[in-house]
């Protein structure tokens, strides 16, 4: 179980948290397993949303909750894939996915029949002793969802896991996500500019004003996937011509473009 | 590559021609202030053979080099674990750094009178000496290595849910390690250029101690020795740390490469 419940939460940085408002307002429940994608202007707070969650920066106003406990420190049932890798240059891409299984205390026979099973989905075979040095943006990144993966945590947080990927291989990620995502659910908080990454991708696409960050909206893509019947297709851009699927995008584009386009002024 | 090394040979081989030219045949410089090649060797071989200064010259390399690496360990034994624990724990840094900030400016070799005063001409002076000398950078580049650690990388750890000591172990050390190895570098330095000057004030042997005599005796084929002699151990002891360094850090070459 792990449902996550944001609580009227406000968050400003700087003096004694009376500096600048990054986040007014956010009142948001994850059900347990479900997959939820937030979308907004750069610098809106999508971050700071996440970051809250993993236990890295507390609430300045309101609560963020973890399955009904307040969150108060980082954890491995929270497992994170950060925006910039944060891999260990020092290990090799098995030791990096391993660490966190040690902490575990998994004995060694199991960890390293894990560790193989993360290489193998995220497609790093031959590359287990290499360093992240040698590798390249989208193969550390593979590295940094494969070390968040083997941990099997309850919620899965991810910041725009995918950016730094080619297309190519961001489109096998994403079906490859999805397919995780549909035989073993978890809770997902998945952070991305991409807005048909999101409506692929996600149950529930939450919409994002620009600074300081509020709920725009939210949109159940759930319910027009099952409606509409999305997972009998296996490739993404099969999806991505559905008439469905354009109508959502587009809506949210629009959504997006507002907020966008306000800022300019 | 090879044309900067042959250059590199070309431009000693001349150099060592024109000393040999200048002080023998030619007798530009005066055998008194500056030693022709003959009169090194003579030295060379005296301090080798029959010995200079109470003692052989391997006695005499022997104890320098005892001391520096003596003092070196205690310095960096000491001083990267400070810097370490300064550069992670700001309440550590605001009670070390005041302290730390007074005897800084204090130059190393200040420090030799008090040395001699408190513990005489011997070895364990020298140590001391040596330990204030080549703590400082092993401090200063330890700390600044913490500093510089990325903070999404000490949150990756924390979110692994890493223990305390593997923490210290797998992710500060080796993240601070390419500065730690500066700050030893530069430690080992000034390990044997306060060993040299704490020779020359007072010793019993050692290589300061042969480059003294020979300067009372106006002997300046010994102390040509002698400072060849400080020379080539201190280019060996830092290529010695050079190699440690590269086998240490093995992510840091691949990334080079
Ligand atoms: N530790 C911090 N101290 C001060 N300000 C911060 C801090 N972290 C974030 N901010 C500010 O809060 C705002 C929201 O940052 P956040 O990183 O959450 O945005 P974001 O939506 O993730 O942006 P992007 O899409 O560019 O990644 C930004 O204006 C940022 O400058
Ligand atoms: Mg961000």
């Amino acid at each position: 179980m792990a449902v996550i419940t944001f609580e009227g939460v406000r968050k400003s940085f700087g003096h004694n948290g009376g500096g600048f408002l990054a986040l007014e307002k956010i009142d948001l429940t994850i059900a347990d397993k479900e997959f939820v994608a937030i979308v907004g202007p750069s610098g809106c707070g999508k971050t700071t949303c996440m970051r809250m969650v993993a236990g890295f920066e507390f609430p300045t106003a309101g609560t963020v909750n973890v399955d009904g406990h307040r969150v108060t420190g980082p954890g491995p049932n929270r497992a994170v894939v950060f925006q910039q890798f944060a891999l260990f240059p020092w290990k090799t891409v098995s030791e990096n996915i391993a660490l966190g299984l040690r902490n575990k205390g998994v004995e060694k026979l199991e960890r390293e029949k894990r560790v193989h099973q993360a290489v193998e989905l995220m497609g790093l075979e031959g590359y287990e002793g290499a360093f992240p040095h040698q590798l390249s943006g989208g193969m550390q990144q593979r590295v940094a969802i494969a070390r968040a993966y083997v941990l099997e945590p309850d919620v899965l947080l991810m910041d725009e896991p995918f950016g730094a990927l080619d297309a190519q291989t961001r489109t096998t990620m994403q079906e490859e996500l999805v397919r995780i995502a549909r035989r073993n659910p978890r809770t997902v908080l998945f952070i991305t500019h991409a807005v048909e990454e999101a409506v692929y991708l996600a149950d529930r696409v939450v919409i994002m004003t620009r600074r300081p960050g509020r709920i725009k909206e939210v949109i159940d893509i759930r319910s027009v996937r099952t409606a509409e019947k999305w997972d009998k297709y296996e490739r993404i851009e099969d999806v991505m011509d559905l008439e469905s699927f354009v109508h959502w995008r587009t809506h949210i584009w629009r959504s997006l473009r507002e907020e966008k386009s306000g800022q300019d002024r | 590559m090879k044309r900067r090394y042959a250059i590199g040979f070309l431009t000693i081989a001349t150099l060592a021609i024109f000393w040999f030219l200048a002080t023998g045949p030619l007798a530009l410089i005066s055998p008194g202030r500056f030693p022709s090649p003959p009169d090194v060797w003579a030295s060379l071989k005296q301090v080798s053979t029959k010995g200079y200064a109470n003692g052989l010259l391997y006695q005499h390399v022997l104890h320098s080099l005892k001391l520096v690496a003596l003092g070196f360990v205690v310095a960096i034994g000491t001083g990267v674990p400070l810097g370490l624990l300064m550069g992670w724990s700001r309440r550590a840094e605001a009670i070390i750094n005041p302290v730390f900030s007074i005897i800084r400016p204090i130059p190393p070799l200040a420090w030799i009178p008090l040395a001699i005063l408190w513990l005489g001409l011997g070895d364990a002076a020298k140590v001391m000496v040596i330990w204030f000398a080549a703590f400082v950078p092993s401090v200063i580049n330890s700390f600044t290595g913490v500093r510089r650690i990325e903070p999404y990388v000490i949150e990756a750890a924390r979110m692994l849910g890493t223990p305390r000591w593997r923490f210290v172990r797998e992710v500060l050390i080796p993240a601070a390690a390419p500065l730690i190895f500066t700050g030893m570098r530069l430690s080992l330095q000034a390990s044997w250029t306060t060993l040299v000057a704490a020779e020359l004030v007072g010793a019993l042997y050692g290589l300061g101690r042969i480059l003294n005599v020979a300067q009372q005796d106006i002997y300046p084929g010994m102390i040509f020795v002698g400072m060849a002699c400080v020379a080539i151990l201190g280019w060996a002891t830092t290529r010695l740390l050079a190699e440690v360094e590269t086998r240490s850090l093995p992510w840091i070459q691949m990334a080079r490469a």
